[in-house]
């Protein structure tokens, strides 16, 4: 029992311990946001056309969730996970944040360091985030509507920032890995032909398994 | 006053995203007293915060679209506060649609009554809660395996560093094939000429300023990278469609005109 302790340093031990403090503090302050709404304006919902609605979004995310804390824990450290789980946004900006600041410092994600750098990024991507929307909200949100509006000239900036945010952060990678590279896009693409509505979480998963598998099988045949 | 928009939800928006800044600052601090024990210099911390800065801009604007969007119907008050914790572009618009279209709504129609209010608010809530149950019970135990099995590998460190390398390109494949051959639910944003131009201008831009760093010894432009490559991916695309006939960017595998 002693034994198995020792495997993890304090520091990540103290990190759990916050973790999970924090997170249980932001279910209750989540849970608080409706619980305060019905409470101020006495309008509790009908439970029936709550669970109604529940019925069609609950397997899809719940089913996500899964995926979600399998696949980025592992890659976001320990104080990442506590915080970007909290935070949200995680595919579509805490985890390429995060990404980007490991390949900047140079650090392996699975290393003490990585997991230092992962949270600072995590964090201040946090910060920023909510600064951004407070700022818009309060002060730019008429001109921001105009702006992102369907018909506006700067639209297709917003539309197509997907494929800007990942070909900018995956051109490091293929330049470096590209052999591990092409197997698992491959995949994606061919899944995509079957079933090209295909929710993200889920075909993340389909290219998570394909590209460590493809590294595996590569390795064995010593093609690198 | 709109009871979506009064006092009362600006209270509540503050109280949560105080949480969250609170939080944040409190991993941030905590992370970098760590990393200058293990010798990460000053310079590589600031780094980090920098580029991480930068890179949430364009993000950020994104996920503001979104709560502007759902302002229309829900008021400005319950998607910022959504929006700010726990919650993503897609989930949000998803569930409060279901909520809005079981009592006979939508979207398109700006909310009246509390009820329904309180409504869209508990779905919006109780949908995102899994995660945080998941976290605290299973962070530990998977940080412990991965730790185990990357110590291992250490003797082998050549593996350990392709899985980890392949583990981040199996996330990043899933985004490019979307970009090459995707449909998304409403339409938008579909695969074809303006995805694939805009992924390649990101990945073309990125090898030259990677190679331009390297050349002349930029040090200071290399955080800057790979925000600086999305933002020019993000412009060229707002150029391609301003210059080219809307018979080349309105081109996607499902509408070939």
């Amino acid at each position: 029992m002693a034994k198995q302790k020792e495997k993890m340093s304090p520091y990540y031990e103290s990190v759990h311990r916050a973790g999970r403090v924090w997170t249980l503090g932001a279910l209750g302050v989540l849970l608080s946001v409706p619980v305060a709404i019905c409470l101020r304006f006495n309008a509790w919902p009908e439970m029936n056309d709550v669970f109604k609605a529940l019925i069609k979004v609950l397997p899809i995310y719940w089913g996500t969730a899964v995926v979600e804390v399998l696949t980025y824990t592992p890659m976001l450290g320990a104080g990442g996970t506590y915080l970007a789980f909290v935070t949200g946004n995680i595919t579509n900006l805490k985890m390429p944040c995060a990404l980007n600041a490991l390949e900047n410092a140079k650090v392996r994600a699975s290393s003490e360091e990585g997991e230092v750098v992962s949270t600072i990024s995590i964090g201040v991507s946090a910060i920023v985030t909510t600064l951004i929307i407070a700022i818009g909200v309060l002060a730019f949100s008429p001109f921001l509507g105009k702006l992102t509006d369907p018909d506006s000239v700067f639209a297709p900036a917003f539309t197509y920032i997907l494929p800007a945010l990942f070909g900018a952060l995956g051109a490091g990678y293929l330049k470096k890995h590209w052999r591990l590279a092409v197997f698992p896009v491959l995949v994606g693409v061919v899944v995509l032909f079957f079933s090209p509505t295909l929710a993200v979480g889920t075909l993340i998963f389909v290219t998570l398994v394909a590209s460590i598998g493809g590294a595996f099988a590569m390795m064995k045949l010593k093609w690198i | 006053m709109d009871f979506k928009e009064s006092p009362f939800m600006y209270g509540l928006a503050a109280f949560v995203i105080g949480f969250v800044v609170i939080e944040s600052v409190f991993f941030i601090v905590k992370a970098w007293k760590r990393g200058r024990q293990l010798g990460l210099t000053k310079e590589t911390l600031k780094n980090t915060v920098v580029s991480s800065a930068v890179f949430s801009v364009a993000p950020a604007l994104s996920i503001l679209t979104t709560v502007i969007v759902l302002a229309s119907a829900l008021g400005i008050v319950l998607p910022w506060i959504r929006l700010s914790v726990i919650g993503n572009l897609a989930y949000e618009t998803v569930a409060s649609e279901s909520m809005l279209e079981v009592m006979g709504s939508s979207l398109s129609t700006p909310i009246t009554e509390p009820k329904q209010f309180g409504a869209v608010a508990w779905v919006m809530t109780l949908g995102t809660t899994f995660a945080l149950i998941l976290v605290p019970i299973f962070c530990k135990g998977i940080h412990k395996k991965v730790g185990h099995v990357v110590s291992k590998n250490e003797k082998t460190s050549k593996m350990a560093d392709v899985l980890s390398a392949a583990a981040f390109i199996g996330i990043i494949a899933a985004f490019i094939a979307r970009a090459i051959y995707g449909k998304t639910p409403d339409g938008v944003g579909d695969a074809g000429f303006m995805s694939i131009a805009t992924l390649v201008t990101a990945v073309v831009v990125s090898f030259l300023l990677e190679l331009l760093c390297e050349k002349r010894d930029l040090k200071k432009l290399q955080p800057f990278a790979m925000p600086l490559a999305m933002f020019i991916a993000m412009g060229t695309a707002v150029v391609l469609n301003l210059v080219l006939p809307d018979k080349v960017t309105a081109f996607t595998w499902w509408n070939q005109m």
